[in-house]
C-alpha cells in the first residue's frame, strides 16, 4: 500500500464551473520513495501539494475520489485532525526560503514551534532538540545561529533553517516545491545533497516539484510530468529520459540547451500552454503537437497503463523500444 | 574580424556606510576586468550572486562609471568622453534586463515603446518610425495588430522578445543581456535563445550575455569569463573551459551543473561554504576558503591572471591541473 494515494484529484478556482487547474491527477508515492513532479508554470504542479498541504483558501475547490496519506483519507478529517499531521509526518520546504520563515522571530524559536506543537516538547529540551536539528541540516556554529534572525542569514542557510523546521517532526512524507530556485549553483547542489542524505537516513519519501529536468535526472527514482492541470507522463527516471513517450516530455527534453550540442537553434514547441479560456476540446497539447491527428482534436485521451511509461496520448512515442 | 568592445583593467568599487560611527567600507564590485569582443560574437559572463556579473554589465551600458580602466565601445574610449559623445556611444550598446515584467513600461503601447529609441535618437518621420517597427516586429515573431497592446497582455516569453526588439531598434553594437531567459520557462526560454541567435546572425551583434546557468552559457557562448567576487577567475574559448576547466571554481561550478545525463563514476566536487563577505574579502586568493585544493600560498598571495593552455587562469597550481 503507497504512503500517499492520489485519486482523481481536482482543483478549481471559482466555481464549479470552473477550468480545473488541477485536473483528474492520479498520483502514488512509496514509502522511501524520491518522486519529481516537473512542468512548467501554470501546469498545476504546485497546486496538487498545496491541496495535499490543505493550503487551498476559498474559492479554491479541492474535489477528489481519494486523498489517501498514510492510511488516513485527508479530506476526511476535521481541519483539528488534520492539522495534527500536515507539519508533522507531511512536511513542506517552500521555494524562496527569505519569506518562508517569520522575520520576527528568532530561527531556534520557530524551529521549537514545531517541537512544541506536535512533539509536545518544551523548555530545554526543545532547546536541544532544535540545536540537534541544526547541526543535522549542516549549519556551521549551529548553537550561535539560535539566536539570529532570518535577515542575518544568507539564502542558503535561510533553506537550511527551512528544511530543519521540516524534518522536526521527522515525517513520513517531505514535499519540497523548488527548494533550490532561488538559490545558486554550488548552494543548489549543497542543499540537494542534503535534502537526499535526510532522505536516506531518515527513510522518508520525498516529492521535489521542480521545472529543472537536470535535477531530476540527477534526484529522482520516478518522475510525474504535467501539463496544464494534467499529469501527461509518469515513468522511471533514466527510462523517461532516455525513451520519452509523451510528446510533451520530448519536446521539453529536446528544449534543453544541453541536448543542443553544438547545433545553433534549439528544438521548440511552437506557441504556448493554454490559459483558462482557450483550453482545447480534445487533447490539451493537439495545438503544439508535432504528431497531431485528426481524434487528438476532439478526444480527450487517458494515461494508457498499457504505455511502457504511463503517458497521455493516443500515439505514444518510442513504444517498439519497450 | 573587428572588435567593438575593449575592457581593460576595468573596475568600479562602492563605497558603503556602515553606520553613524563607523567609517565607509570599499565594496569592490568589479576588480580588474578584462576582455576584447568581436563583432558577431558572444562573451558570457558566468558566476554566483555577487560575482560583479551585473555591475559589470552596469559599466559597459554607461549606466555607471566605472572606477578606473579603460573601456572602448566600437573604437571610442568611454571613460572621459564629453556627455554628447557619451550619447552617441549609448545608441551602440543595448540592453535586455533580467526581468520581462518590469523592464517594460506598462501604461505605454508596445508600438510606442520600440519607436522611442528612433524618437530619441533619429530624425525618422512619424511613418518611417512605424514601418521600422513593423519590420522589427515581424523579425521577433510578434503579429502586427500588437503594435496597439499593452504589456500586461503578453505572456513572459512574448515580452521578452519586445525588449529585445526594442534593444535591437537601433542596430547596437554591442548588446548586454543580464539573465535574460532565466525568468522563463524551459520550452519558452528555447524559443527566446533562438530568436538570440537568429538576431545576432542577421545583424552581426556582438552581445554580452550575463548567465548564471551554464548550459545556457555553452549554448550561446563563444568566449566564457567566470566571475568570483569581482574578479575573474578564467577566461577562455568555450570549448577549453567545458573540456577542461582549469580554476578550481570552474571545475567546482561544472560539477555542480546537475546534467541530463549523470554519470554516476564522475565523483561531484564539494564544496563548501558560501560567497564570502565583500565587504572583508579574504586575504590572498578569494576563493581559498571553498577551494578544495587551497595551500598556504593561496592565504596569502593573490594570484594573477595569466594565460595557461589557450585560456587565461588566476590560479597559482593552474599548470597542474593541465598534467592531471
Amino acid at each position: 500500500m503507497p504512503l500517499l494515494n492520489i485519486k482523481n484529484l481536482n482543483v478549481r478556482f471559482g466555481d464549479a464551473k470552473a477550468v480545473p487547474v488541477v485536473d483528474g491527477l492520479d498520483l502514488t508515492v512509496e514509502k522511501g520513495e524520491v518522486l519529481a513532479i516537473v512542468g512548467e508554470s501554470g501546469s498545476g504542479k504546485s497546486v496538487t501539494m498545496m491541496a495535499m498541504m490543505g493550503l487551498i483558501d476559498a474559492p479554491g475547490i479541492v474535489t477528489a475520489d481519494s486523498l489517501n496519506f498514510d492510511g488516513q483519507e485527508l479530506l476526511k478529517l476535521s481541519a483539528r485532525q488534520r492539522r495534527r499531521i500536515v507539519g508533522k509526518d507531511l512536511a513542506m520546504v517552500f521555494q524562496d526560503p527569505m519569506t518562508a520563515l517569520n522575520p520576527s522571530y528568532t530561527v531556534g524559536f520557530q524551529i521549537e514551534e514545531v517541537l512544541r506543537q506536535h512533539l509536545n516538547m518544551s523548555g530545554k529540551a526543545a532547546r536541544q532538540r532544535a540545536l540537534e536539528l541544526l547541526e543535522k541540516v549542516e549549519i556551521p556554529g549551529a548553537a550561535a545561529r539560535l539566536n539570529a534572525y532570518p535577515h542575518q542569514l544568507s539564502g542558503g542557510m535561510s533553506q537550511r533553517v527551512a528544511i530543519a523546521m521540516a524534518i522536526a517532526g521527522e515525517p513520513k512524507l517531505l514535499i519540497a516545491d523548488e527548494p533550490t530556485t532561488a538559490l545558486d549553483v554550488t548552494i543548489q547542489a549543497q542543499i540537494m545533497d542534503l535534502l537526499l542524505a535526510l532522505q536516506k537516513e531518515q527513510d522518508m519519501a520525498l516529492v521535489l516539484i521542480t521545472h529543472d529536468l537536470a535535477v531530476v535526472a540527477e534526484t529522482a527514482q520516478r518522475v510525474c510530468v504535467m501539463y496544464a492541470g494534467q499529469a501527461v507522463e509518469v515513468g522511471q527516471v533514466p527510462g523517461l529520459f532516455d525513451v520519452p513517450g509523451h510528446p510533451y516530455s520530448e519536446a521539453l527534453l529536446a528544449a534543453i540547451p544541453e541536448h543542443s550540442m553544438g547545433a545553433s537553434r534549439l528544438a521548440t514547441l511552437p506557441g504556448i500552454v493554454p490559459g483558462r479560456y482557450d483550453r482545447p476540446q480534445g487533447c490539451l497539447l493537439s495545438p503544439r503537437c508535432p504528431y497531431v491527428q485528426d481524434n487528438c482534436r476532439t478526444q480527450r485521451p487517458a494515461l494508457d497503463p498499457k504505455a511502457h511509461s504511463l503517458a497521455r496520448c493516443f500515439y505514444p512515442l518510442n513504444q517498439e523500444v519497450a | 574580424m573587428s572588435v567593438v568592445l575593449t575592457a581593460r583593467d576595468l573596475t568600479r568599487h562602492y563605497e558603503v556606510s556602515r553606520g553613524l560611527f563607523k567609517g565607509s567600507a570599499l565594496v569592490r564590485a568589479l576588480n580588474g576586468v578584462s576582455f576584447e569582443l568581436e563583432a558577431g560574437k558572444t562573451l558570457a559572463v558566468v558566476g554566483e550572486s555577487g560575482c560583479g556579473k551585473s555591475t559589470l554589465a552596469r559599466a559597459l551600458t554607461l549606466i555607471e562609471e566605472p572606477s578606473s580602466g579603460s573601456l572602448k565601445i566600437a573604437g571610442q574610449e568611454v571613460t572621459g568622453a564629453t556627455k554628447a559623445e557619451r550619447k552617441q556611444l549609448r545608441k551602440d550598446v543595448q540592453m535586455v534586463f533580467q526581468s520581462p515584467y518590469a523592464s517594460l513600461n506598462p501604461r505605454q503601447k508596445i508600438g510606442d515603446q520600440l519607436a522611442e529609441p528612433l524618437l530619441i535618437n533619429t530624425n525618422l518621420s512619424a511613418a518611417e518610425r512605424r514601418e521600422k517597427v513593423q519590420a522589427m516586429m515581424k523579425q521577433v515573431g510578434l503579429r502586427p495588430e500588437h503594435y496597439q497592446r499593452y504589456p500586461h497582455m503578453f505572456s513572459g516569453g512574448q515580452r521578452q522578445r519586445i525588449a529585445l526588439a526594442r534593444a535591437m531598434m537601433l542596430q547596437p553594437k554591442v548588446l548586454v543581456a543580464d539573465e535574460p531567459t532565466s525568468a522563463l520557462d524551459v520550452s519558452i526560454q528555447a524559443q527566446v535563445l533562438n530568436l538570440f541567435m537568429d538576431l545576432q546572425q542577421e545583424f552581426n551583434t556582438a552581445y554580452v550575455f550575463i548567465s548564471h546557468n551554464l548550459s545556457v552559457v555553452r549554448h550561446v557562448a563563444d568566449t566564457v569569463l567566470v566571475m568570483y567576487l569581482g574578479r575573474p577567475a578564467e577566461m577562455g574559448p568555450k570549448e577549453e573551459i567545458y573540456n577542461r576547466p582549469l580554476h578550481p571554481y570552474t571545475q567546482a561550478l561544472l560539477s555542480a551543473t546537475p546534467t541530463i545525463h549523470p554519470d554516476p563514476l564522475k565523483p561531484k566536487i564539494k564544496i563548501v561554504g558560501e560567497l564570502p563577505n565583500p565587504l572583508n574579502p579574504p586575504s590572498g586568493c578569494a576563493f581559498h576558503k571553498r577551494c578544495p585544493y587551497a595551500t598556504e600560498r593561496c592565504t596569502t598571495e593573490e594570484p594573477a591572471l595569466r594565460v595557461v593552455d589557450k585560456r587565461q587562469v588566476a590560479c597559482h597550481y593552474a599548470e597542474q591541473f593541465v598534467a592531471a
